[in-house]
């Protein structure tokens, strides 16, 4: 089995590892690889195409994809070694990760590790909502892939399931592919997003914010036909061929919790001290993978700050 | 021209049917099997509970304790041979209250009533030793040792590719809609007439019709809907035998049992319904599961959900296998039930013998085809994991599903397959790619898009 040895090793090449990644070799580490488990590098932010990344971190209004090639050809040009096809399986001795790629298998050892593996939206199964299993039924980030990536036909009436910043993002998307938003569904007694986008989304979009509303069924058998809902105790149906379960994000924590570190128990994160270290450990964890959910030039910026405490440990 | 008369037509390619198709395909003879669905496996034997069964808790003189007995040894001989996971956990019937600890020596006696000695009653004490993260309040446990878990869905790939290796057509999307009874049996179908001398209903949920196109009354099906809730493989350390409840005047309770893919599975509910085709999980069915759950296992109901889903047993007014041999060379193996996994070898041979007595030679037995099953168990070595097979090919390495650590060269060797997969679940249970935590958020459009370039 191959062995190499790096200064630190950043696991997840979204915004914040990448960020991190880019400030470690500003502050004069020597050695970075950023390991990416897809094909490509940049996260989340590359199959969200609507405007409103980079404000924090460049001072400009990107596009999803715009920004997260920025990050990437900024970690390249910074001597970063992004390593894409390779995923961390787990952890191994003395601040070492196992890892799988094309290549073969590699253990990687590093003087500091940093966590980046993000977070994703809770699906429909996970959420434990009941009925069938038609065609139909989306997560804004599923969605956002089939829209952008694959301009694949969504359908034409769509239900949102909760309020969150993101639910306004998938609003945008499916207008995008064509498809009306006619309700969004919260069991929250407001919606979780800054109020002039609640607003300004609302007005233009025209659909329903329906709080206190929870589904309760999936109708549909090849195809979504609609949603049961239920709102102060009674139920009624609202006619859809597509839903989207938006937000309620759940950490890829799997390394975390397989290395045996400890989790909070509200957000399934790593616990942290205040300079994102995992007590005892020179491991440290960053972005989303610490909940609650951050924008992405917010994580890209929190990181940074991180990754010179990091820098500066290291000398 | 004239058509192609099969010496056998097996209606039905779950686990039943396909494992018919192999045990007949033994001998020079013409055998089809017919299924409704684009898949093998992809009725009810996709929902199986995937438990190899000893059958100590069968009713004692019936074929069904008869068969789950004698075809636990043949699945589990056959799933060591082609490489199909399975796991030697061991079952825990766990009394929680004083009628079920009471019942406890009952189920051991009739254990040795089926045939299995090897069952002992232990302490709570030991209940705990052995599981630590039950809930509070057990008294004592029956310990079943032989009480496995399989991989469900491989054994029927595993069947159906060596009766096709050996000759036999398997001939799906074909739906029997009616027969004409002459000389031979002609069955129409949605793709056409197949003609046969014998002909083998295993339509599962649906034998009850095949039987009514044979003028055959001797059950009905009442499709019993089972919820399941499959818990994340984080999961997985919290539980290390299947959990199975006792049975009491309270009814029967659910299970908890790891699965080989690495999950921990809870269910399933017991819900008898008209439709054949109402297999969606219910707001009362999950509401059911949570609350036996929080009792058995408190901190699994922590945990995050992969999936939650439903699956209709082909259950009858009889409480027992219904296999028989009708006029006009016509079998029905009918009444199977989540058993007929462990029972799916021993009702094959159990039918061949059904087919010699209703007239048809077999001849000489010849060798099957030797096969090997990609290894979808996590107990053992998977190619994500394996130097060898990456440096033989590097797709073996290319992780494409995240959460089930399938890779691209899986995909593919299954697209390649005698019996390849058709749709994303196809694909699925032969991999394990798309069906982790997040649902093919990750991974869905890159297998769809392989699936449509096959």
């Amino acid at each position: 089995m191959k062995t190499s040895q790096v200064d630190v090793l950043v696991i997840g090449g979204g915004p914040a590892g990448l960020a991190a990644a880019i400030e470690l070799k500003k502050s004069g580490v020597n050695t970075v690889r950023v390991l990416e488990r897809e094909r490509v590098a940049g996260g989340v932010p590359r199959h969200s195409f609507h405007p409103g990344y980079g404000l924090r971190d460049f001072k400009q209004f990107l596009s999803g994809p715009k920004y997260a090639k920025k990050y990437v050809d900024g970690a390249l040009s910074a001597g970063v070694v992004v390593s894409t096809l390779s995923t961390a399986t787990h952890f191994g001795e003395k601040n070492s990760v196992q890892v799988t790629s094309p290549a073969g298998l590699e253990t990687i050892s590093a003087r500091a590790i940093i966590l980046a593996t993000g977070a994703r939206e809770r699906a429909r199964a996970a959420r434990a909502v009941p009925g069938k299993r038609p065609a139909g039924i989306y997560t804004t980030g599923s969605l956002q892939q089939a829209t952008y990536l694959e301009d694949l036909a969504i359908g034409s009436r769509a239900v949102i399931v909760g309020a969150e910043h993101v639910s306004f993002s998938a609003v945008m998307t499916l207008k995008h592919a064509g498809v009306k938003t006619v309700a969004m569904l919260t069991e929250k007694k407001k919606h979780e997003t800054v109020g002039i986008v609640r607003f300004a989304l609302g007005l233009w979009y025209r659909f329903k914010l329906m709080t206190k509303t929870e589904i309760v069924e999936v109708l549909g058998d090849k195809r979504v036909t609609g949603v049961r809902i239920r709102r102060s105790g009674v139920e009624s149906v609202i006619a859809c061929d597509t839903i989207v379960f938006t937000g309620n994000w759940i950490p890829d924590n799997e390394l975390v919790r397989r290395g045996g570190f400890a989790i909070d128990s509200t957000y399934k994160s790593p616990v942290v001290s205040a300079d994102a270290q995992i007590p005892g450990t020179s491991i440290y964890a960053i972005g989303n993978l610490v909940l609650p959910i951050k924008a992405a030039d917010k994580c890209a910026v929190d990181a940074r700050a991180i990754a010179k405490k990091v820098a500066a440990s290291l000398r | 021209m004239s058509k192609k008369i099969y010496d056998v037509a097996i209606i039905g390619a779950g686990v039943v049917g396909t494992a018919i198709a192999r045990e007949l395909s033994k001998h020079n003879i013409s055998i089809a099997v017919l299924d409704a669905h684009s898949d093998v496996g992809d009725g009810t034997s996709k929902a199986n509970t995937a438990i190899l069964h000893t059958g100590f808790d069968m009713v004692p003189g019936s074929l069904e304790s008869k068969l789950v007995a004698r075809g636990y040894h043949l699945l589990r001989d056959y799933a060591r041979e082609t490489g199909i996971a399975i796991e030697e956990l061991g079952a825990l019937l766990v009394a929680w209250s004083q009628e079920e600890h009471d019942n406890l020596a009952k189920l051991q006696a009739k254990a040795v009533e089926n045939g299995y000695k090897d069952s002992v009653i232990i302490s709570a004490a030991d209940v705990y030793a052995r599981e630590p993260h039950l809930g509070p309040g057990a008294l004592g446990a029956l310990y079943v040792p032989g009480e496995w878990i399989i991989d469900p869905w491989t054994p029927i790939v595993a069947f159906a590719t060596q009766a096709k290796l050996n000759g036999a057509d398997i001939l799906l999307g074909t739906a029997v809609i009616g027969v004409t009874i002459g000389a031979h049996n002609t069955l129409h179908t949605t793709n056409g007439d197949v003609e046969a001398h014998h002909v083998i209903n295993a339509a599962g949920l649906y034998s009850d019709e095949i039987d009514g196109v044979f003028g055959v009354k001797d059950f009905t099906v009442i499709p019993r809907r089972g919820e399941l809730m499959v818990f994340d493989k984080l999961s997985r350390t919290l539980i290390s035998h299947i959990i199975l409840p006792v049975p009491s005047s309270m009814g029967k309770g659910v299970l908890v049992s790891p699965t080989v893919f690495g999950n921990i599975m809870l269910g399933p509910t017991a819900q008898n319904l008209e439709d054949k085709t109402d297999s969606g999980s219910s707001e009362d069915g999950m509401k059911f599961l949570r609350e036996k759950g929080s009792k058995i296992a408190p901190e699994l109901l922590d945990e995050e959900i992969t999936a939650i889903y439903a699956g209709l047993r082909a259950s009858t007014e009889h409480s027992d296998f219904q296999i028989r041999l009708h006029e006009n060379k016509y079998i029905t193996v009918g009444g199977i039930r989540s058993t007929g996994l462990t029972a799916s070898m021993a009702i094959a041979e159990h039918v061949k013998e059904l087919l010699v007595n209703s007239g048809l030679s077999l001849g000489a037995e010849r060798a099957l085809p030797a096969i090997t099953m990609p290894n979808l168990g996590e107990a053992f070595t998977r190619p994500y994991q394996d130097e060898k097979a990456i440096a033989d090919k590097s797709g073996y390495g290319e992780i494409i599903c995240h959460c089930e650590r399938a890779t691209r060269q899986e995909v593919l060797d299954a697209l390649e397959s005698p019996l390849p997969p058709t749709t994303l679940g196809g694909l699925g249970r032969r991999t394990r790619a798309g069906l982790g935590r997040c649902q093919g958020f990750y991974c869905h459009s890159e297998l769809r898009k392989l699936l449509e370039k096959k």
